[in-house]
């Protein structure tokens, strides 16, 4: 895999604040879930993170603006005082949590009484209006939807949109939650026990604030890169900003196992293996990245996975 | 023409007037626009909801396979696009439902399969929005950056922006953008629900409007930089590009005009054109009052007197929803090409609040900048000129 000049940023792209939230529904934390018990009820962390109940939200727009403000809640003010601000929100299935319910209304009663509100808050962009609306956000605020590669693409657009200067600070998160059944949800996500990680299905909403704020940075992005199913593997050598002893590789759901034994096996490598703590969703990119970079661990952290299609694609952060 | 500019190189359309953005545009343009029509799809479970179906003699979900690749096809062969081009391309894809019709056909087809059993409820098995692009690219072999927007109306005119933002940085070579939407009985029913389908018929900018009317369709806009782009009888070159995200309201835009005035504003300003010297104005003109009313008045108070004629397809083509950017913009192409921009169809009475009439006659398509509008749900706006030279 070469890597070309568009995707190595020109310079490293700061991230502000980073904040996970799996299964478990702990911000930041880790903490006991089972795959049979989900989904668990999000009306606790709503009142901590929000403040207040939303009534009229499902789960997914809840999340959404929980795992999002509670990246934005970490940071001090003035930062984002007379900022230009972007959301990307990232998502792979979108709010399947409340479409599903909506058209079984619809087919259960040939027309009958499916609920406005419950459709209004299933179109593909409503979660993230009532982000931007929670944050004070107006301007680019975009929902990209790319399989398991949603997060990767969001963060790449992001940088572009910060490298133009049209924003100042770019809130780039992934959300998406489990929506029963399990064998649907696997279905959805296109798992076979060939085409992926043996490990339950779980849910998450991760976010990284990025930008311009060299002094208040908990680490930086090196790069995010994709390459199509017949490129080599990962050159190391040519990764940018390796100069650090303690290199992690963070694989993803769909990283074979025999991968994963090649990268312990290098010299300065070891594994971060996040999934066991989100389980699989299609944006766990997003959660391991903010995972590592919450974590106490310091150095690179490499984050791989390809699609189903086997379309690759890396995030390369440093903290 | 300029290395820096960028311009249109192919377009293609698949929309309930025909296969093809040049026979869609033909039939716009001699006035043979059909109503649109109730249940015409097999999965579609209401006589109730009236929409605008792309005719078809099979099921719906070869249709909707074949309305993808007859929008591709058609824009890669206008745009001459080698294999190698084809390869080094990038994808940006906007769709709301994406291949959900799916779900619904298989649901539909299982009931009338099985007519005495107990129906089972219906799975929700597609991959999300990503899997369109992901089997697009699988299909002709793109292997260039990837995106897809699901943003409900804006879906393909936001892909467009955001398309040309990154030709512009030169982070890509080439975009393929593409629009899809089939009908589904879940954007009928959810839009009916929220009271904002017009029952009887889709009547853009007009006094009596009542909702609009829900269309299906494909398009495909091919966009690069520089001036290979002369494969079409004039070259067009796409500039302006402008979006902004309201966090005001869920479903409208502001009534008072504002938000659509500021948008437009700035697509004038990004692109040095002046108001003047806009020919006329695709307009976004769902039918619904609010949309209307706020657009009607943004654009009334950005061009007062010197407002050019404004046309809304929708009362011909339906509300495509997430393919209405990329849908209209190639058939608004094919338009300019035959040389004439066709009238609005569906309007009957003026609206005094709103101030003007979209245009109700066919207007010659001289050479110069034509503004487009998209206005969405969850407070988004896009906003570009097609210039034509």
């Amino acid at each position: 895999m070469s890597l070309d000049k568009t995707n190595i940023f020109k310079a490293p792209l700061p991230v502000i604040a980073a904040s996970f939230l799996g299964p478990a529904l702990v911000a930041n934390g880790d903490a006991l879930w089972e795959e049979a018990k989900l989904p668990l009820s999000s009306d606790e962390i709503v009142q901590k993170i929000m403040g207040q109940p939303m009534r009229r939200a499902g789960r997914f727009i809840k999340l959404v603006c929980c795992g999002a403000l509670n990246c934005l809640q970490s940071v001090p003010k003035e930062i984002l005082h007379d900022k230009k601000v972007g959301i990307f929100l990232s998502t792979g299935l979108g709010n399947i949590d409340e479409i599903l319910p909506f058209i079984t209304q619809v087919f259960k009663h040939d027309g009958g009484f499916p609920s406005p509100n419950q459709f209004a808050n299933s179109v593909s962009n409503a979660a993230a209006f009532f982000l931007a609306r929670e944050a004070g956000v107006k301007g680019i605020i975009l929902t990209i939807s790319e399989e398991e590669l949603s997060f990767e693409s969001a963060l790449w657009l992001a940088q572009t949109y910060l490298e133009s200067a049209q924003i100042d600070l770019a809130l780039v998160g992934g959300c998406d939650v489990f929506t029963p059944t399990i064998e649907e949800s696997r279905e959805r996500m296109n798992l076979t026990t060939d085409n992926s990680r043996l490990l339950p299905v779980g849910e998450g909403s991760s976010w990284l604030l990025v930008g311009r704020g060299e002094q208040q940075k908990i680490g930086d992005i090196l790069a995010v890169h994709f390459a199509p199913p017949e490129k080599g593997v990962l050159p190391e050598k040519n990764l940018p900003g390796m100069e650090t002893k303690e290199n992690y590789f963070l694989p993803g759901f769909r990283v074979k196992e025999e991968q994963i034994d090649i990268w312990k096996n290098k010299n300065n490598w070891q594994i971060h293996d996040y999934l066991p703590c989100c389980g699989i969703h299609p944006v766990a990119s997003a959660f391991g990245i903010a995972h590592a970079l919450q974590s106490k661990k310091t150095g690179c952290f490499l984050h791989y996975n390809v699609n189903a299609a086997g379309r690759q694609a890396f995030i390369l952060a440093r903290k | 023409m300029s290395d820096k500019d960028i311009y249109v190189r192919g377009w293609g359309a698949v929309t309930t007037l025909g296969w093809s953005a040049p026979e869609s545009a033909k039939n716009l343009i001699e006035g043979k626009v059909r109503p649109a029509k109730a249940g015409e799809a097999s999965h579609l479970i209401s006589s109730e909801f009236k929409s605008f179906a792309v005719p078809y003699d099979g099921d719906h979900l070869s249709k909707s396979q074949k309305m993808l690749e007859g929008a591709l096809d058609e824009a890669i062969e206008r745009a001459g696009l080698s294999p190698s081009e084809i390869t080094e391309s990038s994808l940006f894809v906007g769709t709301t439902g994406g291949f959900f019709i799916r779900n619904e056909y298989e649901f539909t087809e299982e009931i009338r399969r099985n007519p005495k059993k107990e129906s089972p409820p219906i799975s929700g098995r597609n991959r999300g929005p990503g899997e369109v692009t992901q089997v697009i690219a699988d299909k002709y072999g793109i292997k260039g950056m990837a995106f897809t927007l699901s943003m409900a109306c804006v879906s393909s005119s936001h892909a467009l922006v955001v398309a040309a933002k990154l030709l512009e940085q030169k982070k890509i070579k080439r975009a393929i953008v593409f629009g899809f939407e089939p009908l589904l009985n879940l954007t009928l029913h959810g839009f009916s629900s929220l009271l904002l389908c017009d029952y009887d018929q889709c009547r853009p900018f007009c006094a009596t409007r009542s909702g609009m009317q829900i269309g299906e369709g494909a398009g495909a806009v091919i966009l690069e930089r520089g001036d290979k782009a002369r494969y079409a009888k004039s070259v067009y070159k796409f500039a302006g590009g402008y979006l902004f995200n309201d966090n005001s309201s869920l479903t409208s835009g502001g009534l008072d005009g504002e938000l659509v005035k500021e948008v437009v504003a700035q697509t004038l300003s990004l692109s040095r054109v002046s108001a003047s010297e806009i020919v006329a104005i695709k307009a976004h003109g769902t039918g619904t009052k609010d949309n209307d009313l706020s657009e009607g008045l943004g654009l009334h108070k950005l061009f007062g007197e010197k407002l050019s004629p404004v046309v809304s397809l929708k009362g011909a083509l339906g509300h495509a929803l997430g393919a209405a950017g990329a849908m209209e913009t190639a058939v608004w192409l094919s338009c300019l090409e035959e040389g004439l921009i066709p009238k609005s169809f569906g309007f009957r009475q003026l609206d005094e609040e709103i101030g003007f009439a979209p245009a109700q006659k066919n207007n010659v398509a001289s050479n110069g900048a034509y503004l487009c509008t998209f206005f969405g749900f969850g407070g988004t706006c896009t906003s570009y000129l097609i210039i034509k030279e």
